[in-house]
């Protein structure tokens, strides 16, 4: 409050004394003067933990051969997801007690193991992997000189991870963290690679009448309630508020092809749009 | 060739973790009854606000100094830092040159960061730190060894912060970075040292009737909508959902006293609470 705050030295802005915290204060920010995209080429694609990388290198080369394949025509950063390390270790910090930034924290590692192998892999194609701090100072510059960057899916929240409303496993992940950096950069496209073909109305290995979802608004399928998705539901919220990235693309990555028909922009597995 | 892990080491709770999904509601509700371990059940969290204190100098910062080493040898105080001016007129020439919210939050917390060092020159002779979000896990030991460390307040999100559902300024800022830095270590206190006695009905500085508010429960404070907050509202919407801080303070910088009060658990200043917090809280 006190938006005076008489006694302070302040600095000259549109902003200066005001409540940041005030309404009409936070919509005058809206405009006039529209997000730019940083990096409007980038391709935001994830590589899903278990759905992929667990499976070793029956999944993960073609996908990676695919990736090099696209170098050319396509800037790719590679996000990676933690798998079932992070399972693992969910389990045993929760039996322990430990609170939800904690587990962030630990599970965070076991996607960087993920992403540093991805990166290992593709470095003799001039990939780097660079961790969060280097990827606030360093991913332009690294993508005007290497042909591609690795990333760690899950985003840098640490202790600092919201506690959710149910139960206790963070909320951000690695299709969270993937999201958050395409919408950041105004990437292009935000593919997220799965084991599955994208968004069914239920389980189709359980439920044979379930029918696939080839498009959809975040806000609807947000009301639709599914009681499992195959991805974070935050990502959900997150693209009613996009600004750049207005949509995410979650298709098979363990069918060949995929990822090269999703980089062209074809319609392939399920496309959610704010 | 998924590896499997060895299933007979697992809680009943972690064989569903492993094979099942995050998202499943069934799952998540089962890790409800899990234990909560306090980290740092003894901990303070002190914010100290950027425009409220720090851009006043030395005639606001000087005497929370002064109660600050004075409660070196009674309590363990974690300090963050707020912004301030300086991180309003960077947000406002970022936005009119067309940056995104996540470098928003980037260039805030280099002004918090300002802060965090500036307050840690006046601290240092009695020896105290200050901590990147990277070196957390030495905290414990400067807290045991030297009652205080000092942060800055922003969580370390970077360009990971989220939208906000209206306008341009991240949303999650000093208040809500200290908040989730007192969740996760469970700590004693959460107390915010701002330029005001706490909660009023009405600004005091423009409406005389106003009233002050001693105490007033989080969810009453965001159904009733108000135009403008004492804290950032993602605060009040974590608080919802933390598990370990039940209530946060706020207490005026400017009158000495006050933070030493809050400290010995006396109801000074305005005291937030969520009554029905979820199930489990470590206290």
């Amino acid at each position: 409050m006190s938006p005076g705050h008489p006694g302070a030295q302040h600095v000259v802005s549109s902003l200066m004394r005001e409540s940041l915290m005030d309404k009409g204060v936070i919509a005058g920010t809206e405009s006039p003067s529209p997000v730019r995209a940083i990096l409007p080429k980038l391709n935001v694609i994830q590589i899903g933990g278990l759905s992929i990388m667990d499976r070793g290198h029956e999944a993960v080369l073609p996908l990676l051969e695919e990736i090099v394949a696209s170098q050319d025509e396509h800037t790719q950063v590679i996000g990676v997801g933690p798998g079932v390390r992070a399972r693992h270790i969910l389990s045993v910090g929760l039996d322990l007690g430990l609170p939800t930034g904690a587990l962030a924290t630990l599970a965070a590692k076991s996607s960087a193991q993920n992403a540093y192998m991805v990166s290992c892999l593709l470095a003799s194609r001039g990939f780097v992997y660079l961790e969060a701090p280097f990827i606030v100072q360093l991913l332009p510059a690294m993508l005007a000189a290497a042909r591609g960057a690795v990333f760690n899916g899950i985003p840098p929240y640490d202790l600092w991870e919201h506690p959710p409303a149910l139960g206790k496993i963070p909320p951000h992940g690695s299709d969270a963290g993937s999201y958050l950096v395409g919408e950041v950069f105004g990437a292009r496209s935000i593919i997220l690679l799965k084991d599955v073909d994208g968004l069914y109305t239920a389980d189709p290995k359980t439920h044979p009448e379930a029918r696939f979802i080839p498009e959809i608004r975040a806000a609807d399928l947000i009301r639709m309630r599914l009681p499992a998705l195959p991805i974070e539901p935050v990502v959900l919220d997150l693209l009613t508020r996009a600004k750049l990235a207005k949509s995410i693309r979650i298709v098979n990555g363990l069918v060949p092809g995929n990822l090269s028909r999703a980089l062209a922009g074809d319609q392939v597995g399920t496309l959610i749009h704010a | 060739m998924v590896e499997a892990t060895d299933d007979a080491a697992l809680t009943e709770l972690g064989r569903r973790l492993v094979g099942g999904s995050l998202s499943d509601a069934a799952i998540q509700r089962a890790t409800e009854a899990t234990p909560n371990f306090a980290i740092l059940p003894w901990a303070n969290v002190v914010k100290i606000g950027g425009q409220s204190i720090m851009d006043r100098g030395r005639s606001a910062v000087g005497p929370v100094v002064d109660e600050v080493v004075a409660n070196l040898h009674r309590h363990k105080m974690i300090l963050g830092t707020g912004a301030g001016t300086r991180a309003r007129h960077v947000y406002s020439l970022a936005i009119d040159l067309g940056l995104p919210v996540g470098v928003l939050t980037v260039l805030g917390t280099a002004v918090a960061w300002q802060n965090a060092q500036m307050l840690q020159y006046l601290l240092a002779k009695h020896g105290i730190a200050f901590l990147e979000p990277e070196s957390f896990s030495s905290l414990p030991h400067y807290l045991m060894e030297r009652g205080a460390v000092i942060c800055q307040g922003m969580p370390p999100y970077k360009l990971w912060e989220a939208n906000p559902s209206l306008g341009r300024i991240p949303p999650q800022r000093t208040d809500t970075g200290c908040f989730l830095i007192a969740e996760v270590f469970g700590a004693r206190k959460m107390i915010y040292v701002k330029d005001e006695d706490g909660l009023y009905t009405a600004d005091p500085k423009k409406d005389r009737s106003a009233t002050h508010i001693p105490r007033i429960g989080a969810q009453e404070l965001l159904a009733k909508d108000l135009n403008d907050l004492v804290v950032e509202r993602a605060v009040l919407e974590l608080m919802l959902t933390a598990r370990n801080i039940k209530e946060i303070q706020f207490v005026n910088g400017l009158k000495p006293g006050q933070l030493t009060a809050a400290l010995d658990g006396e109801p000074v200043g305005t005291v937030i609470y969520v009554a029905d917090a979820p199930a489990g809280g470590a206290r």
